[in-house]
């Protein structure tokens, strides 16, 4: 440990520059998000913003949510520099004892591999991490929320950068002797992934991730920790740099293609084993909704295919929960024994949506012609995630900030003149607004703690009855399940829309 | 004596290249083993496979009687290593070089270190990277001998450096070894013959000879035989002579094995009636020159 201390000494002096520059940089970042805090906190700042967009669109806008974020000049820059001090920091640091290469100084001296690392470690979560803590802890009280009651978020976001930002820059740098070799390394590594990102959907089907997104960023972020850890420690050990970087090669081939090719259905296996209320899926039946049977068709489009919509439902939700659609499989079968799709079916070919159910297919004509007059079956499995924990909160007008269980900090206050109504909430770490994910974990993979979201609705014509409060209404995914469904005794003839000729 | 330092059928090979082939290499205890050899011949290869800075593609090098793909840290203490091509942290001022290596070494000592400063004149604030090429090779030195190395490895220290420079090296070194081995490489021999004990011949990766550098000089002479009548050089030639020239009566030679009754006995039986035999002692520039010049032939 004395040693490890003596080379972070040695560090700190050979980059006071490069230190100096990223404190500067991690506290224009702090100073950025403070302001945003008291920027949104500004009631006339948010009424300005309404007018204009309700001005420059001409119509009013009723209950429309946007993200709440100062794009000024400073605050963009500070995003774009902040990673990039830290690069070149923790790359600087690194090559400072460059592990490739038989001409260093410091590989014939009596370093011990275990204090070489621990004083690289030590700095970076001196001059990287505990700095980024810092800023987080200062712009959380800026927008109010207490920061102890937000620790699991605080640190699971240092855990995502350093996954995802210091450990890849170290790794890549132990893999080279200097800045330019890395710059010229990590841009090969870009291209080449970006590549693949172009090529892949050419070759592969991507069933459309939505709220699983995270099992794959996680995957990803896994691959890069392990990677990153051996490489980073195969390289401090032994200085195997050929082989060090064989194994970042394979990393980037497996993160390629665990993206390509990981299968959905096993991440909602995953997911459903993480379900916090467990349902049984037999509970649930999935059929044909013959209320809805005007619903059903079978039409018939040029180029010898037919789009067929069957309507269902699905019984048996507990009470007090709804359902939301994630995927589904499916295959139709006849009573001869033919079957769409033939092989394997993309998912690209089923699609439903979110209460109001359809299976959906696209299959060609001479599939339909031949099976169209016997009983046909559609059999599959509808994977499905079961909301609950509804809670609604009061937010009164014009008081402070108060909690709305999963949303964060809320604050509601009223335009000018009653014509324009706005609720802002601030959530720590999460993006309750955003994209839906099911991520158990309490941070997302961001710089900024804080995201917030202003929600409005806005006249310009006619003032609002005057409200007294904004009602947020909030329930939590808590089962994800499979359940199979087998709805048979179906004759599409009977849905037959024909074609149309065109006039 | 016991060997420091030893190579057993040690080999290196760099894609089709062979840099260093089944070299057998002992260097005793207290030694100043000097291994010569033209440029490429692959010393600094050798020196960086005893130091651990590549691995060998077969057969294997001990220091201090252990592989040398184990050197742990440990051992590094005992070792000061300075070469031409060593990258040395130049944003460090020289007297903050010495303090920051100081915690490393057990056996450091400050009046040594003090006293090398001065000797080597070096300014102690300036930064490294604002020191001229001798200076920054002093530097090196001095912080490579303040901890009393039992073995100072040298991998063509003096190369570039004025000759005032690489005495008050050559001074440095001999006057604070204290008894250490020393193993330094080196293709100009005029430094080497003057403190060299031991010295070893590389060629083109293969190890033509080592041994103690008095039986070196005792084994090489450049003979001259001025014969009665000139007739073509008498056939078999002697493997042990090299480099044989013959310009009308005269024939020049180099004998690299040798002996005084021998060597008189051989010249006899191959020319006859000889009028004269000049036997000159050779420098040890010479005999690598010859040594070099043989090999190239051979090739």
């Amino acid at each position: 440990m004395r040693q490890a201390l003596h080379i972070f000494k040695k560090d700190i002096r050979h980059l006071w520059i490069e230190i100096a520059v990223t404190l500067l940089v991690v506290a224009a970042f702090t100073l950025t998000g403070a302001r945003q805090a008291l920027w949104l906190a500004d009631p006339a700042v948010n009424t300005s913003m309404a007018t204009t967009l309700v001005t420059s669109h001409g119509v009013a806008y009723r209950g429309a949510t946007n993200p709440a974020v100062n794009t000024s000049m400073a605050t963009t820059l500070v995003k774009f520099l902040l990673p990039l001090v830290w690069c070149i920091l923790i790359a600087r640091l690194v090559h400072a004892e460059a592990l490739p290469g038989d001409r260093q100084f410091w590989t014939t001296r009596p370093y011990a591999w275990k204090s070489l690392l621990a004083a690289k470690a030590l700095f970076v979560a001196a001059f990287v991490n505990l700095p980024l803590l810092a800023a987080h802890i200062a712009i959380l009280l800026a927008y109010g929320f207490h920061p102890l009651s937000e620790l699991p978020g605080l640190l699971w976001s240092q855990v995502l950068i350093t996954a995802v930002l210091v450990l890849p820059i170290a790794a890549l740098s132990a893999l080279t002797t200097g800045f330019v070799q890395l710059l010229i390394t990590g841009a090969v590594l870009w291209l080449a992934l970006a590549a693949w990102n172009i090529v892949a959907p050419f070759y592969l089907v991507d069933p459309g991730w939505r709220a699983l997104e995270w099992v794959r960023t996680y995957y990803d972020i896994a691959v890069l920790v392990l990677a990153t850890l051996a490489i980073l420690v195969w390289q401090y050990a032994r200085r195997k740099t050929a082989a060090a970087r064989r194994l970042a090669v394979a990393a980037v081939v497996l993160v390629a293609l665990g993206n390509a090719l990981l299968p959905w259905t096993a991440a909602f296996a995953l997911q459903s084993r993480l379900s916090r209320q467990p349902i049984d899926p037999a509970s649930l039946r999935i059929d044909f909704d013959s209320a809805r049977q005007w619903a059903a068709r079978a039409l018939i489009e040029r180029g010898d295919r037919v789009w067929i919509e069957i309507p269902i439902k699905i019984a048996g939700i507990p009470a007090g929960m709804t359902a939301r659609y994630d995927g589904v499989i499916m295959a139709i079968e006849a009573s001869d024994g033919s079957t769409w799709p033939p092989d394997q079916q993309p998912w690209s070919h089923v699609i439903g949506r979110d209460q109001v159910l359809s299976l959906q297919a696209t299959v060609n004509g001479g599939f339909y012609r031949k099976v169209k007059d016997q009983p046909v079956k559609f059999r599959g499995a509808m994977y499905l995630t079961l909301y609950g924990n509804q809670r609604v909160t009061d937010v009164p007008f014009s008081t402070p900030p108060m909690a709305v269980p999963g949303e964060g900090l809320c604050t509601a206050s009223p335009g000018a003149g009653r014509k324009s109504y706005y609720l802002i909430c601030n959530s720590v770490f999460l993006d309750p607004q955003g994209p839906p994910s099911y991520s158990p974990f309490p941070a997302d993979l961001a710089f900024d703690p804080v995201n917030s979201h202003r929600t409005y609705i806005a006249s310009n014509y006619y003032p609002f009855p005057a409200f007294t409060a904004a009602t947020v209404q909030t329930s939590e995914p808590l089962a994800h399940l499979r359940r199979d469904f087998d709805i048979g005794g179906l004759r599409l003839s009977d849905f037959e829309v024909p074609l149309k000729p065109i006039p | 004596m016991s060997d420091i330092l030893r190579t057993i059928d040690l080999s290196k090979r760099f894609r089709k290249n062979v840099a260093l082939d089944r070299m057998n290499m002992d260097v005793p205890e207290g030694s100043v083993y000097g291994l010569v050899g033209p440029n490429g011949a692959g010393k600094t290869t050798t020196i960086k496979l005893l130091m651990n800075l590549c691995e060998p593609t077969a057969g294997r090098a001990e220091v201090f009687g252990r592989d040398s793909r184990r050197l742990a840290p440990r051992d590094l203490t005992q070792i000061g290593y300075v070469s031409e091509n060593q990258e040395m942290p130049e944003w460090m001022t020289v007297e903050y070089l010495m303090a920051y290596l100081k915690p490393f070494y057990p056996s450091w000592d400050d009046a040594r270190a003090t006293e090398l400063l001065r000797q080597f004149d070096l300014p102690r604030t300036r930064k490294l990277r604002h020191l001229s090429h001798g200076m920054r090779r002093k530097a090196a030195l001095a912080s490579s001998l303040a901890y009393r190395p039992r073995l100072i490895v040298l991998d063509e220290p003096f190369t570039g450096l004025d000759a005032l420079v690489r005495d008050e090296l050559i001074e440095g070194v001999l006057g604070n070894a204290d008894g250490a081995t020393i193993l330094i490489s080196s293709h100009d021999l005029a430094e080497i013959e003057s403190f060299a004990s031991h010295i070893g011949y590389l060629d083109r990766g293969r190890l033509h000879f080592s041994e103690e550098m008095s039986s070196l000089v005792e084994r090489f002479r450049e003979i001259e035989i001025t014969v009665a009548a000139p007739s073509p050089l008498p056939a078999p030639w002697p493997a042990a002579w090299v480099n044989a020239e013959q310009s009308a009566a005269v024939v020049r030679f180099v004998d690299t094995q040798f002996q005084q009754d021998r060597t008189m006995a051989e010249i006899r039986r191959l020319f006859g009636d000889v009028r004269e035999i000049a036997v000159n002692p050779m420098p040890l520039r010479a005999i690598f020159v010859t040594l070099a010049k043989a090999g190239r032939k051979a090739a």
